[in-house]
C-alpha cells in the first residue's frame, strides 16, 4: 500500500530557472499538499498536464527526492527513514532512468537481481517469466546501445521487475513506444494488477488512463483536484469520457485559482 | 559489504568485458608512450649520427703548416678552405652566419715565428675562431677544432718550448685512479630511478583514474544510469565505495603497466638518445621495499580515486567533471615535479604535505633513505585524507540537489 499524507515539494530556483519560468519567486511548489492512498490489486493513475507534479510525486515515493513536507509510507515504511526497505519493495521506471548501454540485457538483469540479493536460480526463474513475455530472448545478449527504443524500454521494464516487487511505479510507461509494444506493456500491467500487485503510474494519455486505471487522481499545479474511479469521475462531471471530465475539472480549478 | 562488491564488480566489468575499453584504457596509452619515446630516441640517435658523419667546412686564415699537419694526424675530418685577406674573412663570416660554413680559424701572420721568438713580457699571439652556436654542425666543429684540437696543438708547442711539459703540470687528479667512485650500487641505482619513477608513479596513478573516474560518476549522471542505481536498495555509501575501489584497481593496474613498461624500456630509450641514464635504472628491490611501495601505491590510489569521485559528484557531465579535475591534476604534476629537484634530505614536515609526501616516500623507498616514522606518517595521512573525501562523497551521494539534478 502507498499512503501519501500532505506531500509538498518545493524547489529553489536559480536565476536562470527563474528567468525561464518568467517569475521573481525563487521557490516553486512542484507538489502542494497532495494526499492519496493506493492499495494492492489496483492500478492508480496520476493524470495531469506536463509540469503538474506527477513525476515529482513518483520520484518522492521512489526515494529519489525528499519531500519538503508531508509523509509517504510504502508498505508501512516511511520513505525517508527506511529508504532502502522502500526501494527493495518497489519497481520504478521512468524515461529519465536508463540502463547502462555498455552492457547487454542479460548482464543488467543479473546485476539488478544480485543487487536485490536474489540467488542465481531466482534470477533465472524471473528471466524465464519476463524475457519470453516481452520478447527479450532474441536480443538479451546484445548490448543495450545496439537496441531500438522499444527494445530498450522492454529491457528497462523487465529489469525494474526483476525482484518481483509488490509495488510498481511507472512514470509514463508507454511514452515513445509503438502501439504494439505499448499494448504489451499495458497488458502486462493488468496481469500484475490481477496478481495482486499495486501499480501507480503517471500518464497524460487520457485514453490509456481510461482503459487501464482502476482509480485516477487528477493533478494540476501540484494539487490533487479530483480522485475516483472512471465511473465516479464521469458521474460527478456528467462528461462522456475521461478527457471531457478532466477538462471540466481543469476549468473549475482555473476558476478557483483566478 | 555486498552492495560495495556488486558495484565494484559492475565497474570492473564495464572495463574488462569490453575489448575496446581494455585497449583504450591499458594498452593504447602504453603503446603510444613506447612508440613516442622510441621515435624520440631514434630521432636523437639519428641526429647524433648525422653530426658525427658531417664533415665540417672550416676556413683557415694564415694557418701555420704545423697546425694543418697536427690536424691531419688527429682523427678529425674536415673540409678546409683557405682565406687570405679581410674581404674573404668577411665573406666567410657571412657563410658562418647563414650556416653554409661551420668554423673560421684565424691565426696571426707569422704565428710560428711569434711563438718561437717569444720573450717574457711579449704579447701572446692570439688565435681567433668564429662559429655559429645556433647551428649544430658549427657547434660540433667549434668543440672539435677550437676546443680540442687547438688545445692539443698548444700543448704540443708548449712541449717544444720547455722540453718536458710535465714540469709545468705540477700534479694530476685521478689520472690512474680507477676507484675514485665509492658508492652503494643498489642505492645509486635506486637514486637514479628515484629521480623520475616517483614522479611518474604519482602522476600516472592520477592520469589513469582521471577519465574513468569522471565517467564513473558524472558520466553515469549524464547518461541517466546513476538514477537506476539510486532507486535500487543499495546504500548510497555502498555505491560510492564500490566506485572508488573499482577506480583504485583500474588506476593501479594502469600505473603498474606504465611503470613496468618504463623500467623495461627506459634503458632502450635513454640508450638510443645517447645518454647514460639507461644503465643507471637497474632496480633491485628487497621484499620490504616492494611491500612499502605497494602500500604507498594502494593508499595513494585510494586518495586519488576518492578525490576524483568527489569532484565528479559536483558535475552534471563528463566534460564539466574533467574541467573540475584538471586543476587537481596540475597541482599533482607540480608537487610531483618538485621532488625531482630536491637536494637536501627531506625533514618530517615535508612528509606532512599531501601527495608531495607520497612522491618523497616512493623516492625514499627506492633510495633506501626513508625512515619508518616518515613512511607511517605518509601512509596514515593519505588514508585519513582519502577517508575524509569518502565521507564527503557519501554526503554528496545523499544530496538530492547533486544526484537528482
Amino acid at each position: 500500500m502507498i499512503e501519501i499524507k500532505d506531500l509538498t515539494k518545493i524547489y529553489k530556483l536559480n536565476k536562470r530557472q527563474m528567468a525561464e519560468a518568467k517569475t521573481k519567486d525563487p521557490y516553486k511548489r512542484a507538489v502542494d499538499g497532495l494526499s492519496l492512498t493506493a492499495k494492492e490489486g489496483e492500478i492508480y493513475g496520476l493524470l495531469g498536464p506536463n509540469g503538474a507534479g506527477k513525476t515529482t510525486t513518483l520520484r518522492c515515493i521512489a526515494t529519489l527526492i525528499k519531500p519538503t513536507q508531508g509523509e509517504i509510507y510504502v508498505n508501512g515504511h516511511e520513505v525517508q527513514k527506511e529508504s532502502e526497505k522502500v526501494r527493495d519493495s518497489i519497481g520504478f521506471l521512468t524515461s529519465d532512468i536508463k540502463l547502462d548501454e555498455q552492457f547487454d540485457v542479460n548482464y543488467m538483469f543479473d546485476f539488478f537481481g544480485r543487487v536485490h540479493k536474489m540467488s542465481k536460480s531466482e534470477i533465472e526463474n524471473r528471466k524465464a517469466v519476463l524475457f519470453p513475455y516481452f520478447g527479450i530472448d532474441e536480443f538479451a545478449s546484445k548490448r543495450i546501445k545496439e537496441l531500438s527504443t522499444g527494445m530498450k524500454q522492454k529491457a528497462a521494464i523487465a529489469v525494474s521487475l526483476v525482484h518481483d516487487p509488490d509495488i510498481i511505479i511507472f512514470d509514463e510507461p508507454t511514452n515513445g513506444l509503438d502501439i504494439i509494444t505499448a499494448r504489451g506493456v499495458t497488458d502486462y500491467l493488468r496481469k500484475l494488477r490481477d496478481e495482486g500487485k499495486l501499480i501507480i503510474m503517471s500518464t497524460h494519455i487520457m485514453s490509456e488512463a481510461q482503459k487501464l486505471c482502476d482509480r485516477i487522481g487528477m493533478i494540476i499545479n501540484g494539487k490533487k483536484i479530483a480522485e475516483g474511479t472512471l465511473a465516479e469521475l464521469l458521474a460527478v462531471t456528467g462528461a462522456k469520457d475521461l478527457e471531457d471530465a478532466f477538462f471540466e475539472y481543469y476549468k473549475q480549478a482555473e476558476e478557483v485559482e483566478a | 559489504m555486498d552492495g560495495i562488491k556488486q558495484i565494484f564488480g559492475k565497474e570492473l566489468a564495464r572495463i574488462f568485458r569490453d575489448k575496446k575499453m581494455i585497449f583504450s584504457t591499458f594498452i593504447l596509452p602504453v603503446v603510444l608512450m613506447v612508440g613516442l619515446m622510441t621515435l624520440v630516441g631514434n630521432l636523437a640517435q639519428g641526429m647524433m649520427k648525422d653530426l658525427e658523419d658531417h664533415e665540417p667546412v672550416v676556413y683557415m686564415m694564415d694557418a701555420p703548416a704545423s697546425f694543418t699537419s697536427f690536424l691531419e694526424m688527429s682523427e678529425i675530418t674536415y673540409k678546409e678552405k683557405v682565406i687570405t685577406d679581410e674581404a674573404q674573412l668577411k665573406k666567410a663570416k657571412a657563410e658562418i652566419k647563414s650556416g653554409k660554413a661551420d668554423l673560421i680559424v684565424e691565426f696571426p701572420v707569422d704565428f710560428e715565428k711569434a711563438v718561437a721568438d717569444y720573450q717574457v713580457g711579449d704579447n701572446l699571439p692570439q688565435v681567433k675562431t668564429y662559429y655559429n652556436p645556433s647551428e649544430e654542425y658549427s657547434g660540433v666543429a667549434y668543440d672539435q677544432i677550437s676546443n680540442q684540437a687547438l688545445e692539443g696543438y698548444r700543448q704540443a708547442l708548449l712541449a717544444d718550448r720547455v722540453g718536458d711539459v710535465s714540469t709545468l703540470t705540477v700534479f694530476t687528479v685521478n689520472s690512474d685512479n680507477d676507484e675514485a667512485i665509492i658508492q652503494d650500487e643498489e642505492k645509486a641505482s635506486g637514486k637514479a630511478a628515484g629521480m623520475m619513477l616517483p614522479y611518474f608513479i604519482t602522476l600516472l596513478l592520477f592520469a589513469g583514474a582521471m577519465s574513468i573516474g569522471t565517467d564513473m560518476v558524472a558520466g553515469e549522471k549524464e547518461r541517466g544510469t546513476m538514477a537506476s542505481l539510486l532507486v535500487s536498495p543499495l546504500k548510497r555509501s555502498s555505491i560510492a565505495l564500490g566506485k572508488v575501489f573499482a577506480l583504485m584497481v583500474i588506476s593501479g593496474i594502469s600505473a603498474l603497466i606504465y611503470v613496468v613498461t618504463m623500467v623495461f624500456f627506459m634503458p632502450n630509450f635513454t640508450g638510443a638518445a645517447g645518454g647514460d641514464m639507461g644503465s643507471a635504472i637497474k632496480l633491485s628491490l628487497s621484499p620490504g621495499q616492494i611491500g612499502m611501495l605497494v602500500a604507498l601505491m594502494i593508499t595513494l590510489s585510494f586518495l586519488y580515486a576518492s578525490l576524483i569521485v568527489f569532484v565528479s559528484v559536483f558535475a552534471k557531465s563528463v566534460k564539466e567533471a574533467s574541467s573540475y579535475v584538471m586543476p587537481a591534476y596540475i597541482l599533482i604534476l607540480v608537487l610531483g615535479m618538485m621532488t625531482m629537484f630536491t637536494t637536501k634530505a627531506p625533514g618530517m614536515e615535508s612528509f606532512m604535505i599531501p601527495v608531495y609526501n607520497n612522491t618523497l616516500a616512493i623516492q625514499g623507498v627506492l633510495s633506501s633513505t626513508i625512515t619508518m616514522p616518515q613512511f607511517l606518517l605518509t601512509l596514515g595521512e593519505t588514508i585519513v585524507i582519502g577517508a575524509v573525501f569518502q565521507f564527503l562523497i557519501v554526503k554528496a551521494f545523499n544530496s538530492e540537489k547533486l544526484m537528482s539534478a
